[in-house]
């Protein structure tokens, strides 16, 4: 039998493809703050799974037109009175996720599909889910290659980058559909939490590492590779569902990046602390200095 | 008409569901103001997620009775870790959520995935099951408003300059920490009072949409969350009608949750077009006081 | 005679024990004008945090209205910039008038009349009585800023601390700000005023303290802001104009 054609072969496969595109983008994510974005992605992109499957349109496509009606709707929205972009985005995951609930309560075989959708399935990937995957890594990886700098750029400093003549909008937008792309093809094999742990997780655990956006990202990849190799065979060890060993792995990578990271993590905080009895103020956001 | 509109609600787990959706209409539409101005759509998103895994301990530990106790000690949790996350000042508060977020939710679908009974057990937690409300359920629900709705309305005028202001919250000498911590653990307590009637995952619907709409058609508060209260109850009696004409008249089962959710959003949309000449708000000021009076 | 508003002695503020501000020595009195001048970065912000009990004081006292800090807080007022507050929040200027009455006011309860009449007759002395009824939002930035000033003065405060009140706000505002921190002043409460313009200290206040991290210079406006100390205090940022008078570059 072809190496290819064991299930498990596949999955792995799956797991380091969508590991790399997960811990590419996700430096990006992270340093725009649009993990809960990264969430209402992961949620309302599944209507669009459902009437897809229906009508007997190709899954990816139907979750990717849904997925950037979604974000057409976020950016919309947050521009109406009184919403800031959480509430926006918080309307659609809501309004999509619920209407993905409802058409697929009308199919037979609800529960079990359901259930899928947010756990994911990693085992059942085909070849084609193979060959997307491997599509969407390249777009992003060829992406930061070209666009690395401005991306760095607009994130840091949007009025700069505006003035130096750089189209944000255009930049942003094109983050908001790599972000649509890289969860329109994770969330068949992963779930949707899961996508959102591949995404948000290693590239925070990155970020406690280094202060370089290159070597963060390097490191994010690593570490999302890691996690969903490791998750996977931990996964068949322990009999436990895939997903969620993947995003514990993921997480606890997080965890562990938290407590004894090289950049202001709770052992470098503890060691820089004096013995002295310097209690932290009893409030938060002021303006420090200045 | 009466067939229509009343017949559906005599059945008596129609008319408990429709009074759950009630309760809990009062219930979201206030809370969901203070989601708003405080803008913790995530943290309520989050919530939701991490209750999870207290849901299915107190379900595994203590069969349906153990729900409710699981899923407010996974709430506490959560907002004690999220205080600790976000010391970071390299993690930001985004990030520090979505982690916390998949992470306890994996715990809680590891711990479901041991059963036998997996998906059924899984998909029940997280769509909850509106037509199975029991009393018991509705007197939980209500005692859980009752006790949000006093905390909020007793410390609304310190929870409003706390969103608005809270240099100025912090230099009165109030402490932010801790408002902080009373209007998280009443999201949290939306979250584990809805969790078996709607559903986990669509509770966030109920915590963000009701003050969204209000705040759509006015720029008052006590307007805000009048709107919300309404349109939510409103989403309630339409999204349980709909789905039971479809499953009794067409035969076709539509989840009762997400409809009673998408009747909401569907509000919502029709509170997008009203334009803002014809604000609330705007008419009921003029209506007000006499011009030289203050507030 | 009775204790000075705001009495520093050799305090040191900071953080984590990183100090942001040493040593600092010097006092406010009731009915006094103080403005502190400093580059951003120079620890303002701080001083007035630790001032309202919101920063750690490692070393040396700051004494407010008597006491430490923190139990003073009923008695002093802040104000911040208004271009910190969200535009897009659903208040009216009145509802933010009110907030200088909830300390008083107390848990549980809703301000009385008294404290309508009391944010009114505030709100009128910065000349924006017509607009109670208005957004918050749909004000101008001096206008907001007024709105602020008001609140604290409805704080019936005994210290006014404000921060970089006049950045970004039209003439009139500034006049009618100036006018209401007289108007306070004169009834014997003490107010310190952080900001950038020199011209404005030495038109509205008795003294100024200029501050880098340490203490340049710390009693009458005429005596501290002099091309000296302000180009020891500014570094580079200080331009110097013809020979006797300094400008500060704001970065």
């Amino acid at each position: 039998m072809p190496w290819l054609d064991v299930a498990f072969h596949r999955a792995l496969i799956e797991a380091v493809l969508v590991g790399l595109a997960a811990g590419l983008l996700g430096v990006q994510v992270v340093l725009r703050r649009l993990a809960f974005f990264t969430m209402a992605m992961t949620h309302a992109t599944f209507p669009g799974v459902v009437v897809a499957a229906v009508v007997g349109v190709d899954l990816y496509l139907g979750g990717a037109a849904a997925g950037v009606l979604a974000a057409l709707a976020v950016v919309a929205l947050s521009r109406r009175r009184g919403h800031d972009p959480s509430t926006a985005t918080a309307v659609a995951l809501a309004a999509g996720f619920a209407l993905g609930v409802v058409l697929l309560s009308a199919q037979r075989g609800f529960t079990k599909d359901l259930t899928a959708y947010l756990v994911g399935s990693i085992l059942t990937v085909t070849t084609e889910d193979l060959a997307v995957a491997a599509a969407v890594t390249a777009a992003v990886a060829l992406s930061l290659a070209l666009a690395g700098r401005v991306l760095a750029y607009t994130a840091f400093d949007r009025d700069g980058a505006r003035a130096a003549g750089y189209r944000t909008g255009a930049v942003d937008l094109g983050v908001l559909l790599l972000i649509c792309a890289v969860v329109v093809t994770a969330v068949p094999a992963a779930g949707t939490i899961l996508t959102l742990a591949l995404v948000v997780a290693p590239a925070g655990a990155a970020r406690l590492w280094t202060d370089r956006i290159g070597t963060m990202t390097a490191a994010a990849a690593g570490i999302a590779v890691t996690s969903t190799t490791g998750g996977l065979l931990l996964s068949r060890g322990l009999d436990v569902a895939a997903g969620a060993a993947i995003s514990l792995t993921a997480t606890g990578c997080f965890a562990v990046s938290m407590l004894v990271g090289r950049r202001d993590s709770l052992l470098t905080r503890w060691r820089a602390r004096r013995p002295a009895g310097t209690a932290r103020p009893d409030a938060g956001r002021f303006p420090e200095g200045g | 008409m009466h067939a229509v509109l009343i017949a559906p609600f005599t059945a008596p787990f129609m008319g408990r569901a429709l009074g759950e959706l009630l309760l809990l209409a009062l219930l979201a539409g206030v809370v969901s103001v203070f989601v708003l101005i405080r803008r913790l759509g995530f943290v309520a998103d989050t919530m939701t997620h991490t209750v999870f895994p207290g849901v299915v301990i107190g379900f595994l530990g203590g069969g349906p009775g153990g729900v409710f106790p699981g899923a407010l000690a996974a709430a506490a949790v959560t907002a004690a870790l999220l205080t600790l996350l976000t010391r970071s000042r390299r993690v930001t508060d985004d990030t520090a959520m979505a982690v916390l977020l998949v992470a306890m939710f994996a715990v809680g679908v590891v711990l479901v995935s041991r059963r036998a009974s997996y998906r059924a057990d899984l998909t029940a937690l997280l769509f909850g099951r509106l037509l199975a409300v029991t009393p018991a359920q509705l007197a939980q629900t209500a005692a859980v408003a009752a006790v949000v709705l006093t905390t909020l309305a007793a410390l609304a005028k310190e929870l409003r300059l706390r969103a608005f202001d809270p240099q100025t919250a912090a230099a009165m000498g109030y402490r932010v920490w801790l408002l902080d911590l009373t209007l998280t653990m009443s999201i949290a307590l939306v979250v584990v009072a809805a969790a078996q009637s709607v559903g986990t995952i669509l509770v966030v619907a109920l915590l963000v949409v009701p003050a969204a709409t209000g705040r759509l058609l006015s720029d008052r508060l006590a307007v805000i969350a009048a709107v919300g209260v309404v349109a939510t109850a409103a989403a309630g009696y339409l999204g349980l009608a709909v789905s039971y004409h479809a499953s009794v008249t067409h035969g076709l089962r539509l989840a009762s949750g997400g409809t009673v959710v998408l009747a909401l959003v569907a509000l919502y949309l029709l509170a997008l077009l009203v334009p803002p000449a014809r604000r609330l708000a705007t008419r009921a000021a003029h209506r007000r006081r006499p011009p030289d009076a203050v507030a | 005679m009775a204790d000075p508003a705001l009495h520093l002695e050799r305090a040191t503020v900071g953080y984590d024990g990183t100090p942001v501000l040493h040593d600092v020595t010097g006092q406010v009195r009731a009915g006094e004008t103080v403005a502190l001048i400093g580059p951003n970065g120079a620890g303002k912000s701080t001083l007035i945090r630790a001032v309202l009990g919101l920063a750690p004081v490692t070393a040396g006292t700051i004494t407010v209205l008597g006491g430490a800090p923190a139990g003073a807080r009923r008695e002093v007022a802040y104000v911040p910039q208004a271009d910190t507050l969200d535009l897009q929040f659903p208040i009216s200027v009145a509802q933010v008038m009110l907030m200088g009455r909830y300390r008083r006011t107390g848990w549980l309860r809703r301000p009385g009349r008294t404290d309508r009449r009391i944010a009114a007759d505030a709100l009128d002395l910065v000349g924006l009585a017509e607009r109670a009824r208005a957004r918050f939002g749909t004000l101008s930035g001096g206008q907001r800023q007024r709105v602020l000033l008001a609140r604290a003065i409805a704080q019936q405060p005994r210290l006014l601390l404000l921060d970089e009140p006049f950045n970004g706000v039209d003439a009139v505002s500034q006049d009618a700000l100036l006018a209401a921190i007289g108007a306070l002043t004169r009834q014997g409460a003490a107010a310190v005023i952080s900001t950038h313009d020199l011209a404005l200290a030495h038109l509205a206040c008795d003294a100024a303290c200029l501050i880098n991290r340490h203490v340049y210079g710390f009693g009458p406006v005429g005596e501290v802001l002099t091309p000296a100390l302000l180009r020891a205090a500014y570094g580079s940022q200080a331009l110097e104009l013809r020979g006797d008078r300094v400008i500060v570059a704001r970065p």
